[in-house]
């Protein structure tokens, strides 16, 4: 893979060398028109992105884009999350004819390795940098120099809130509120009409597995303010019980005594599997639960594991729970495909790498740049092949 | 009262009163919470009792010793972590991932036993460094990124049909009786073998027993040799309960294990315990984790709420041995 990427790069390289010793005049003309809401993920299919033929979209984006060389620096390389990301990136740098180094510690855990990696970045003096950082703080520094010597930094997947004024242009990442929400507005659908044909109140059960980082509680938060919305639409009341946090700060608690749909938010003590089993256990025995929603891989999971012994979930909302997950991971997956599990919302590397580069594209065409909040995409048995789907469900 | 009587009374009567504080609680949450009393809420229990078990098992040795061993939690993560990685992203046959999961168990508590008992290292601190190792370690091998086992019904999760099979649609707890079998084998290593004779000796009188001749180093060592196997063997049974393994989680399994020890008589001092009393005091542990949220408690009073129980185990443990001393 990686010498494949590098053929391709150094391929597309020597092309853009090429072009740009011919006719560099007009390297100064405007990017393409590509509007970064939207979601690229859906344009190109990432099939073969590492093979299409570098030639004649460097051809292109040479005319268009002129030769900017931007570094990306990824959290890892190891995994399938950031193996999209980076295609996503050479998908996109193929398109606009710029040239990417992509570059990324062994593991998220490889702090210092990633800040070498940014200096080293920093050093090359590119037209801009790439970085999903494994650390918040760690690069503070760093950003601080690539600010001193003007070049312009995107943070893609997560962003730097105390990074150095002007140093970061714009932040990629994924909106999780929205995202909650996209899973909400997937799952009511199925269980509209147990909702709407129920005599006694029905309970949707939400397993989140902290309620303190501001990933995790934007998307249970989402969720229940979207279920809630969706179902009130439908002249339903709808209570929030369960852990504090979540309660407080949904948009409208109401009323568990008269509510026709309760939302029960489980948080367990700690973030793993097991304790999240055993949460997501109390809910799934009770017998008026219809749905559920774990809130990242770990939730999910955490379900699907009850589930191992309680054998509820299904995807008939007349005869099972239906549940719905966050993130992929071969468990995930092989419970979406089995009918274990309803669906779930995937985040899209593949798009925040495209857009990454986009943005700095952009910013070295002298354009003002805003963050892009990024979706999550929902996939259930029905799509999980897709084009727009597959790259993004790793494993 | 013969000193004799009042050991034996006294072991079999903390066990007792453990038990009855066991039946106490399943009755109580049974009371409380009709869904508690489900089939399918036993297996749960079950299912999520046997790596602390196990663990518990272990951990007992050490403990004995007067020791303690906190790197079966990460080091449980480490080893399931590096089994499942051969597994799963290298294609190694399930079994030999299974072998090297328990191989590199038993190394790290080879390595904590040299480190208490030839290098000399309060057992705390050693074992602290390998927890710390291990942790570092399972990310390492898995390069940061969390595994999962095969899920059941994949190819090669023959392995969880150990821990649990099903028979005409009835699942059926075979991992209680494997714990159980590998309680009676412990119960008889301890009380009816030398490694186990001189585990208590040990714990007991450490100059006494040097000076009695005994090649202390090696029982030591062994202690801590059979922590980190069934630390290793609760590696396996974790996976196969919960499929995925996070690199970096871990911290705080072992507390569970000490802590259904200590609760299940094993003296925070060393000395005694049984293996019976551990397994006894893990289900305190593990019902609680597993009952109180169905009688709608947050997650943070479990805590508190197992804290307290700890407290009192330790304090009947001090009580009872201030008692012997007077």
């Amino acid at each position: 893979m990686k010498k494949k990427v590098l053929a391709t790069l150094l391929s597309a390289a020597m092309v853009a060398t090429l072009i740009a010793g011919c006719g560099s005049q007009e390297a100064a003309a405007p990017a393409p028109e590509a509007p970064a809401e939207e979601a690229p993920a859906e344009e190109a299919p990432a099939d073969d992105a590492a093979e299409a033929p570098a030639e004649e979209p460097a051809a292109d984006g040479a005319a268009a884009g002129g030769d900017y060389s931007f570094e990306i620096i990824v959290k890892s390389y190891q995994s399938s999350y950031w193996q999209a990301a980076v295609t996503g990136v050479n998908q996109k740098a193929e398109e606009l004819g710029v040239k990417v180094n992509c570059t990324g510690p062994n593991a998220e855990s490889d702090i210092a390795d990633q800040v070498n990696m940014l200096n080293n970045a920093i050093n090359a003096a590119p037209n801009g940098i790439g970085l999903a950082a494994c650390d918040q703080d760690a690069c503070l520094d760093s950003l601080q120099t690539a600010l001193d010597k003007g070049i312009p930094v995107v943070c893609f997947d997560s962003g730097i809130p105390d990074a150095p004024d002007g140093s970061v242009y714009a932040t990629v990442a994924t909106d999780n509120y929205a995202a909650g929400a996209t899973a909400a507005e997937n799952l009511y659908p199925a269980l509209k009409d147990k909702i709407a044909s129920a005599t006694a109140p029905v309970r949707i059960g939400e397993v989140n597995q902290e309620a303190t980082s501001e990933s995790i509680t934007s998307r249970g938060l989402g969720f229940i303010d979207k279920f809630a919305e969706l179902a009130s639409a439908d002249g339903k009341t709808v209570a929030v019980i369960g852990n504090e946090y979540y309660v407080n700060n949904c948009k409208d608690k109401g009323d568990e005594a008269s509510a026709d749909v309760i939302i029960e938010v489980a948080v367990p003590a700690q973030t793993t599997v097991e304790l999240c089993a055993t949460e997501a256990s109390v809910i799934l025995n009770k017998a008026d639960t219809i749905g559920m929603f774990g809130s990242n891989q770990v939730a999910a999971e955490g379900i699907l594991t009850a589930n191992e012994n309680l054998d509820v979930l299904g995807t008939d909302p007349a005869s099972s729970i239906l549940a719905a997950g966050f993130d992929a991971g071969s468990v995930i997956k092989g419970a979406i495909t089995s009918g274990k599990m309803f669906g779930a919302v995937t985040q899209s590397p593949l798009a925040m790498g495209q857009t990454t580069v986009e943005i700095l594209t952009k910013i070295a065409n002298g354009e003002t740049v805003s963050d892009v909040p990024t979706q999550g995409y929902w996939y259930d048995s029905t799509n999980m092949e897709d084009n727009s789907i597959a790259p993004n469900l790793y494993d | 009262m013969g000193k004799n009587k009042s050991v034996i009374s006294r072991l079999g009567g903390q066990k007792f009163i453990v038990l009855l504080v066991v039946i106490g609680l399943i009755l109580f949450f049974s009371a409380v919470s009709p869904d508690f009393r489900k089939y399918t809420t036993v297996m749960s229990i079950l299912d999520y009792s046997y790596y602390i078990a196990l663990m518990a098992i272990g951990v007992t040795f050490p403990l004995i010793t007067g020791g303690v061993d906190l790197s079966i939690g990460t080091g449980l993560i480490c080893y399931s972590l590096t089994g499942g990685f051969l597994i799963v992203q290298k294609g190694w046959p399930v079994w030999a991932g299974i072998l090297v999961t328990l191989l590199l168990s038993i190394t790290i508590g080879l390595l904590n036993g040299v480190l208490v008992s030839v290098m000399d290292l309060p057992p705390f601190l050693a074992t602290l460094c390998t927890c710390m190792i291990t942790r570092g370690l399972g990310s390492i091998f898995s390069k940061g990124f969390g595994i999962s086992w095969p899920t059941s019904g994949a190819p090669g999760s023959w392995f969880r049909n150990i821990f649990k099979i099903t028979v005409n649609g009835t699942k059926i707890p075979l991992g209680f009786l494997w714990v159980l079998l590998l309680v009676v084998l412990m119960a008889f290593v301890l009380n009816h073998t030398k490694i186990g004779r001189y585990t208590i000796a040990i714990g007991s009188n450490k100059e006494a027993t040097i000076l009695s001749g005994i090649n202390v180093r090696f029982y030591h060592i062994m202690a801590y040799v059979i922590s980190g196997f069934f630390a290793g063997l609760a590696a396996i049974a974790y996976s196969a309960v919960f499929s995925t393994v996070q690199p970096g989680t871990g911290a705080g399994f072992e507390l569970e294990a000490i802590g259904g020890a200590i609760i299940g008589g094993v003296s925070a001092s060393g000395g005694f315990g049984s293996i019976e009393g551990s397994l006894i005091g893990v289900f305190v542990i593990c019902l609680l984790k597993t009952g109180l949220p169905y009688i709608g408690l947050q997650a943070n009073w479990q805590q508190i709420i197992t804290g307290l129980v700890l407290i009192s185990a330790v304090m009947v443990d001090i009580m009872k041995r201030k008692k012997e001393t007077a």
